[in-house]
C-alpha cells in the first residue's frame, strides 16, 4: 500500500493521513460507540418496565431510530466522501462522520493551515500542514466533549445559575458567533482566486435552491441533502472552468 | 407500594449505570481522539513543535470555544442527562439524533421531558448510531476510498483545492436560513467584510486571528444591537436548539 515515507514538506499527505495508527484510532472510536450502545441498551431494557415500556417497544424504538437515521446518514456520507481527497479516510470517518461535522472540521483545519501560512489542498498543503490541521480539528472537537462531560452533571443537579443565564445571551451569542465565523471564512475564500469565488457562489446558490425547494415543494430531504449536493455541484463547476 | 419501589429501583439502576458508564465511555472517546491528535502531530516524526500545535488550536478555540460551551447547555433540556453522553460522542445531533429520538417518541405517544421519553430517546439514538456506523464503514470507508483510487489525479487536485469554498458557501447559507435572524446576519456580514477586506489588508499580522476577531466583534455588536423588549427576546429565542456546527 503506502510506503510510510514521512517528509514534512511533501505534498503527498498519504503516508501520514493513512498512517496505521490513525486507522487504529478510527476503529477504536467506533468500538467505544458500540460499547456505549451495548451498555446503554442493557440499562434501558432493564429499566423499561418501570416506565410502562415493553421490551418490544424498546427494540421497536431502536429500529425506528435506525430507520429515521438512514436519510441523514446517507447525506452525511455524501459530504464525507467529498472530503476524502482532503483529509483521507481515517480522519474523515472519525471527525466528519462521527464526532465532528463537516463545517467545523473544515473550518478548524483551514484556520490551522493559515497559521502555517498555508492553504488546505493547494501546493502548500504538506504532510506537516495536514498533521497540524488534523490535530487542531480534533483538539477543537475535544472541547465539545469536555464541556459536555463537565456541564452535564452540573445541569443534572438542576443548577439554577446555568439555566437562568439570560435567554438573550443563549440566543444572541451562538447566532452571532456562528454567522461571524462562517461569513469571515467564506469572505476569506473570495480573496484566493476567481475560481474560488465562483465555487463559493455556486455552492451558496445550490444550497439556497435546495432550502427553497424543500420549503415550497414540501420535500424536507432536499434540505438534508443540500450540503452534499451543493459541494458536488460547486466542485463540478470548479472542475469545468479549470479543465481546459 | 411495591410498584412504586419497583419504579424507583428500575430508574435508579438506570441512572446509576448511565451516570457511571456515560462519562466513562465519553471519556474513552475523548482519550482516543486525543491520542490520535497527539500522534499525528508529534508521533509521525514531522518535527512539529508544541508551539505550532498550540497556536493552531488557540485560533480554533478563540473562534469556536464559546459555541462549545453554549451547545451542551442548549441541548440538555431536549436530550436529558443520559443521552448527553451518547450525543456528544456520536455527533450529528441536530440533523440525525434529535429527529430519530422525536420520531420514536411520537410513535409511542410520548413527549420530550418525561423519564419514559428519555428511555425511548436513548433506544432510538442507539438505532441511529448503529445505522450511521454501518453506512460510514460501507459507503465512506470501503466504497469512498475505493472510488478515490479510481478518480483521475486532476479531478482530485481540483476537489482538494476548492473544497473549502464549496463547503463554506453552502454552510453560510444554511446558517443564515436556520438562524432566522436578519439583524445579526446583517451585522455579521458587514463586520466580516470589514475584517476580511479592510483590517487584514491593513494589518496582515492579524490574518491568523481574522475569524476570531470577527466572532468577538459580531458578538459585541449584536449584543448591543439586539431587540431589547422582553417579548421580542422570547420570540427571538428559537423553539429548537441552535443548529449544531460542532456536532
Amino acid at each position: 500500500m503506502h510506503s510510510f515515507a514521512v517528509d514534512p514538506g511533501s505534498t503527498d499527505i498519504s503516508p501520514v493521513s493513512f498512517h496505521p495508527v490513525l486507522w487504529i484510532c478510527a476503529a477504536a472510536v467506533f468500538a467505544v460507540i458500540v460499547l456505549q450502545s451495548v451498555i446503554y441498551l442493557r440499562a434501558i431494557r432493564k429499566a423499561a418496565s418501570s416506565v410502562d415500556l415493553t421490551d418490544g417497544q424498546v427494540m421497536g424504538s431502536v429500529r425506528r431510530g435506525g430507520i429515521a437515521a438512514i436519510g441523514p446518514s446517507l447525506a452525511v456520507a455524501l459530504v464525507a466522501v467529498s472530503l476524502l481527497p482532503l483529509f483521507s479516510t481515517p480522519a474523515v470517518l472519525t471527525r466528519i462522520g462521527l464526532v465532528g461535522s463537516a463545517a467545523f472540521d473544515v473550518a478548524a483545519a483551514g484556520l490551522a493551515a493559515q497559521s502555517q501560512g498555508a492553504q488546505l489542498g493547494g501546493p502548500t498543503y504538506t504532510q506537516k500542514v495536514f498533521a497540524i490541521g488534523f490535530a487542531a480539528m480534533t483538539l477543537g472537537g475535544l472541547v465539545w466533549m469536555l464541556t459536555a462531560l463537565i456541564l452535564t452533571p452540573i445541569l443534572a443537579k438542576g443548577d439554577k445559575t446555568l439555566r437562568k443565564v439570560n435567554p438573550a445571551v443563549m440566543t444572541v451569542v451562538p447566532t452571532a458567533a456562528i454567522l461571524a465565523a462562517f461569513m469571515t471564512l467564506a469572505f476569506t475564500e473570495t480573496t484566493k482566486s476567481g475560481v474560488h469565488v465562483l465555487t463559493l457562489l455556486v455552492s451558496a446558490g445550490v444550497m439556497g435552491l435546495c432550502i427553497a425547494g424543500a420549503k415550497y415543494f414540501k420535500k424536507p430531504w432536499l434540505r438534508e441533502w443540500g450540503l452534499g449536493i451543493a459541494i458536488f455541484v460547486a466542485l463540478a463547476a470548479a472542475f469545468l472552468v479549470t479543465a481546459k | 407500594m411495591s410498584t412504586k419501589t419497583a419504579t424507583f429501583d428500575g430508574l435508579a439502576q438506570f441512572d446509576r449505570t448511565t451516570s457511571i458508564w456515560g462519562p466513562i465511555t465519553l471519556g474513552l472517546g475523548f482519550l482516543v481522539s486525543l491520542a490520535a491528535a497527539l500522534f499525528a502531530a508529534f508521533g509521525t516524526g514531522l518535527g512539529i513543535t508544541g508551539q505550532e500545535v498550540w497556536t493552531a488550536f488557540g485560533i480554533v478555540f478563540a473562534t469556536f470555544g464559546i459555541i462549545a460551551v453554549v451547545e451542551p447547555i442548549s441541548y440538555y433540556p431536549i436530550l436529558g442527562r443520559s443521552a448527553m453522553y451518547q450525543a456528544f460522542m456520536i455527533g450529528n445531533i441536530a440533523n440525525k439524533l434529535l429527529p430519530s429520538a422525536l420520531i420514536a417518541q411520537t410513535d409511542l405517544g410520548e413527549k420530550p421531558g418525561t423519564r419514559r421519553a428519555e428511555l425511548i430517546a436513548g433506544a432510538a439514538i442507539i438505532g441511529a448510531a448503529f445505522v450511521h456506523i454501518i453506512t460510514l464503514i460501507i459507503l465512506v470507508g470501503f466504497l469512498g476510498t475505493w472510488l478515490l483510487g479510481l478518480l483521475p489525479a486532476g479531478l482530485i487536485a481540483v476537489a482538494r483545492l476548492y473544497i473549502l469554498s464549496a463547503v463554506f458557501g453552502a454552510v453560510t447559507v444554511q446558517a443564515v436560513v436556520s438562524m432566522k435572524n436578519a439583524r445579526t446576519t446583517i451585522i455579521a456580514a458587514v463586520v466580516s467584510a470589514i475584517v476580511v477586506y479592510g483590517v487584514v489588508r491593513l494589518a496582515p499580522v492579524l490574518t491568523n486571528y481574522a475569524t476570531a476577531v470577527s466572532v468577538v466583534a459580531v458578538i459585541i455588536v449584536a449584543w448591543f444591537a439586539r431587540k431589547r423588549t422582553v417579548a421580542s427576546e422570547a420570540i427571538d429565542a428559537p423553539a429548537d436548539a441552535p443548529s449544531s456546527i460542532g456536532h
